[in-house]
């Protein structure tokens, strides 16, 4: 399979999957949960579970404004989510009360209550740290890669990964949206956890293909020492260098001999993910997932969209440089 | 190379590999006790989700107070609030001030306090909130006395003799409150202010002590409480503890009254200051409540313990089925990992979530990393006719820049993660943070040492081992 050669289909493809990716976050969107809108969300499991209607109605006299009511088959049996705005100490006991006067054997699994100012603070803080990853990541790749020189300068390189990263998180945040509409998944702090971590994960790809282009540049070019005599007597040596191979090659060779690893390095972390989605806790099933769907996309990113772009990139510059040369 | 020093290679080469087990195995030996052991000098420390209890997050409200007074304020909150809590019997609480970060436009002063064990929430939210008491109550001396003679009896009588039928002066003797209400507290406080005596009236020069005055209302009611019963004693009482109690020398009509309880001049400001501001340095309001049953997080456990062992199995089998005996050795250092990693949760002690535990299984497959990058070097290199030990040396020098740059970046996220999270994620940014660093350094040194100390084949060599040398699932 000649990636480089083919660059245009998979480009094409890569585009596609952005476009797609970006239509159905647009239209079905995210479901912010009480992480980041405040409320409260509180989970009763039963030993005989009382009907739904129940629940709701008993709910509903309370008078909490408007409460959803969920039926959920968490580790701890069968019960219900019961979401509402956030509730005071006094509110909370109201609700509990009234719960546990259904079905037998009611327990409070859990209780979470969260207030507005503390929601919005953290949804501010998510997209801080996304920003701050980002840019962290650009500013590293360049300062890593910066003696790589001609032909495609270091700062390419960081835009690139940072690029192919916009890729990797948008397509998991696209499921994400999808299990938000079908299931009502909630984005959740959780989920912007496994944002943060699927951009520290799956920039290694794109970097380790980068690693043996850089590598190969330095293997496959022949160097030109020039002395110049400036005025004054002084010598100046110029080192000038000219790549045996074309840079198209240079990097199809290097994702060739990337290839092995790039995939069993994926399939090993997306082993240990199924192995926590099979048989690890509900709780961070959903979590889980969307981590999986983030290994994925790095993986076919750094293959299939990270190199084609970057010899595209290289052609581009070369082409530019020879109209302005002329 | 002479023969001797080829042997002394040799050795130091198995040397290093049996040093690295021994190692391993004591590790594991305090792993093994650490986690089993209900005694344990080093246990796992399991967050709120997974021990069960509360988490609460308080505002404080600290508008209209100088800037500079705020963190001193704010720690004297915390300790008042610690206090409360500690009345609670609670086991390990934590009480911290917490300053919202700078993406808020006006720096918000938070109070967070976690309660393992917690589970009934109401009866802390009351702890938290509660007023300090401060009560007046007239003593009936006699009373008093009768009440003393009667708790030291219970003192000496033995375990299980029951106190009973005292008669005292010929008397009988019930159990009976020697203090009696009189309807004044703190509720009709206006101040409370730090002074020192000045040496009359029975108090000791300088005694610290704290001068209360009262609203009119209170003035008016101290005033005929103290002028229906001169002669009597006055107790103070604060938060149901008598701190001192007067004796009443006249009538007092002018509002005020001074407690002295033997403080030292730091308790009697802090009374000053909890009793004038009512309940705390600065009003506090609930913002955030999280509950979790401790069932739940047994569950958790249970299921994340069973799904890293399948991780383990799975990544190892794949590892020795694709890479061979390399594979294997990179399979015994993942066990290696493991144990490494949890001795240091153990150590820090890192707290331990649902969150973490994920995060842990998932450095599991990230881990071996590492080694696959080493491996597929080494292959090239083997394949181009070089020994194995010696396209492993070559394999581990190549491959050294690719596994640094992948592992800062990762690195780096799970600092911002850090700062990202809340408690819970927190233990998942430095699971992850700790696994990539142990799973890069134990890369580079131990399936490196173990590598080197397998047989010396080429690839010609005889087809067991150089199968076992050759990568894929059948060619060799």
């Amino acid at each position: 399979m000649d990636i480089i050669k083919h660059k245009k289909i998979f480009l094409i493809i890569g585009a596609g999957i952005v476009i797609v990716s970006a239509l159905i976050v647009a239209y079905f969107g995210l479901k912010p949960g009480i992480d980041f809108t405040g409320g409260s969300l509180m989970e009763v499991t039963y030993a005989t579970l009382p009907e739904k209607a129940e629940v709701e109605s008993a709910v509903a006299a309370l008078s909490l404004g408007g409460a959803d009511v969920r039926q959920s088959a968490g580790d701890e049996g069968a019960g219900y989510l019961i979401n509402t705005r956030d509730l005071t100490d006094n509110e909370r006991q109201q609700l509990e009360d009234a719960l546990l006067s259904l079905g037998t054997e009611g327990t409070v699994a859990r209780f979470t209550s969260i207030g507005p100012v503390i929601g919005a603070e953290l949804a501010d803080k998510a997209v801080w740290a996304i920003g701050a990853v980002l840019l962290i990541i650009l500013c590293y790749v360049a300062f890593a890669f910066a003696g790589i020189g001609k032909p495609v300068s270091s700062w390419i390189y960081g835009f690139l990964v940072t690029l192919i990263l916009g890729h990797d998180i948008l397509v998991p945040v696209a499921a994400m949206s999808i299990l938000g509409f079908t299931l009502g998944s909630e984005v959740d702090i959780l989920f912007v956890t496994a944002l943060l971590t699927i951009l520290g994960y799956s920039v290694n790809d794109t970097i380790v293909i980068f690693d043996r282009v850089r590598e190969k540049l330095v293997q496959n070019r022949t160097e030109h020492v020039r002395k110049i005599n400036e005025p004054g007597g002084v010598v100046r040596t110029e080192i000038t260098h000219t790549l045996t191979k074309s840079f198209a090659d240079i990097v199809g060779q290097a994702v060739d001999e990337t290839m092995a690893r790039s995939i069993n390095t994926s399939l090993t972390v997306f082993l240990a993910l199924a192995s926590l989605y099979i048989f690890g806790s509900e709780v961070t099933r959903t979590f889980v997932l969307v981590l999986m769907v983030g290994v994925l996309a790095g993986a076919y990113s750094s293959i299939f969209i990270a190199s084609p772009l970057l010899v595209a990139i290289e052609q581009h510059l070369a082409k530019k440089k020879k109209t302005s040369g002329k | 190379m002479s023969t001797t020093s080829r042997e002394t290679q040799t050795f130091l080469r198995l040397f290093r590999a049996v040093v690295i087990f021994v190692v391993i195995g004591l590790l594991s030996w305090f792993v093994y006790q650490n986690a089993t052991d209900p005694k344990a000098t080093h246990p796992f420390k399991l967050g709120l989700d997974l021990a069960g209890g509360s988490h609460l997050i308080y505002e404080a409200d600290v508008s209209g107070i100088e800037e500079a007074e705020v963190p001193e304020l704010m720690n004297v909150l915390r300790d008042v609030i610690e206090r409360r809590i500690n009345i609670f019997g609670v086991s390990e609480p934590i009480v911290r001030v917490e300053r919202s970060s700078f993406v808020t436009e006006v720096p918000i002063e938070r109070l967070v306090i976690e309660l393992p064990g917690v589970t009934n929430v109401s009866d802390a939210v009351a702890e938290i909130g509660r007023t300090p008491l401060l009560e007046f109550k007239l003593l009936d001396p006699s009373l008093l006395a009768q009440q003393q003679a009667l708790d030291s009896l219970k003192s000496i009588a033995t375990t299980g003799a029951a106190v009973s039928n005292v008669t005292i002066n010929g008397e009988a003797v019930t159990e009976q409150d020697p203090f009696t209400d009189t309807g004044l507290t703190g509720r009709y406080l206006e101040t409370a202010r730090l002074e020192f005596a000045g040496g009359q009236s029975g108090q000791l020069a300088n005694e610290p002590l704290v001068s209360v005055s009262f609203t009119p209302e209170g003035s008016a009611l101290f005033a005929e409480i103290t002028r229906n019963n001169v002669g009597e004693q006055l107790g103070i009482f604060l938060d149901g503890e008598l701190l001192s109690a007067p004796v009443i020398n006249e009538p007092i009509t002018g509002g005020t009254a001074i407690i002295s309880g033997g403080f030292t001049p730091d308790e009697a400001r802090e009374l000053a200051q909890n009793l004038s501001f009512g309940a705390l340095p600065v009003p506090i309001e609930l913002q955030s409540t999280q509950t979790i049953d401790a069932t739940l997080g047994v569950n958790v456990l249970r299921d994340s313990v069973t799904a890293g062992v399948f991780g383990i199995i799975i990544i190892s089998l794949f590892m020795a089925l694709w890479y061979r005996l390399p594979g294997l050795v990179a399979a015994v250092a993942l066990t290696m990992y493991v144990i490494i990693t949890l001795a240091i949760f153990m150590f820090i002690p890192v707290t331990l979530t649902a969150a973490g535990l994920a995060g842990f299984v998932l450095s599991l497959g990230m881990a071996v990393d590492a080694n696959i990058l080493v491996f597929e070097r080494m292959k090239e290199e083997y394949r181009a006719g070089k020994g194995s030990r010696e396209a492993a040396e070559t394999g581990f020098n190549r491959a050294w820049s690719a596994i640094r740059d992948s592992n800062v970046t990762g690195l780096l996220s799970a600092i911002i993660l850090f700062w990202f999270g809340t408690s819970l994620i927190k233990g998942f940014a430095l699971v992850l943070g700790i696994g990539t660093i142990i799973a890069m350094v134990s890369a580079i040194t131990l399936t490196r040492t173990l590598l080197v100390a397998l047989p010396d084949v080429k690839r010609n060599d005889s087809h067991f081992w150089s199968y076992m040398f050759g990568t894929g699932l059948v060619k060799k």
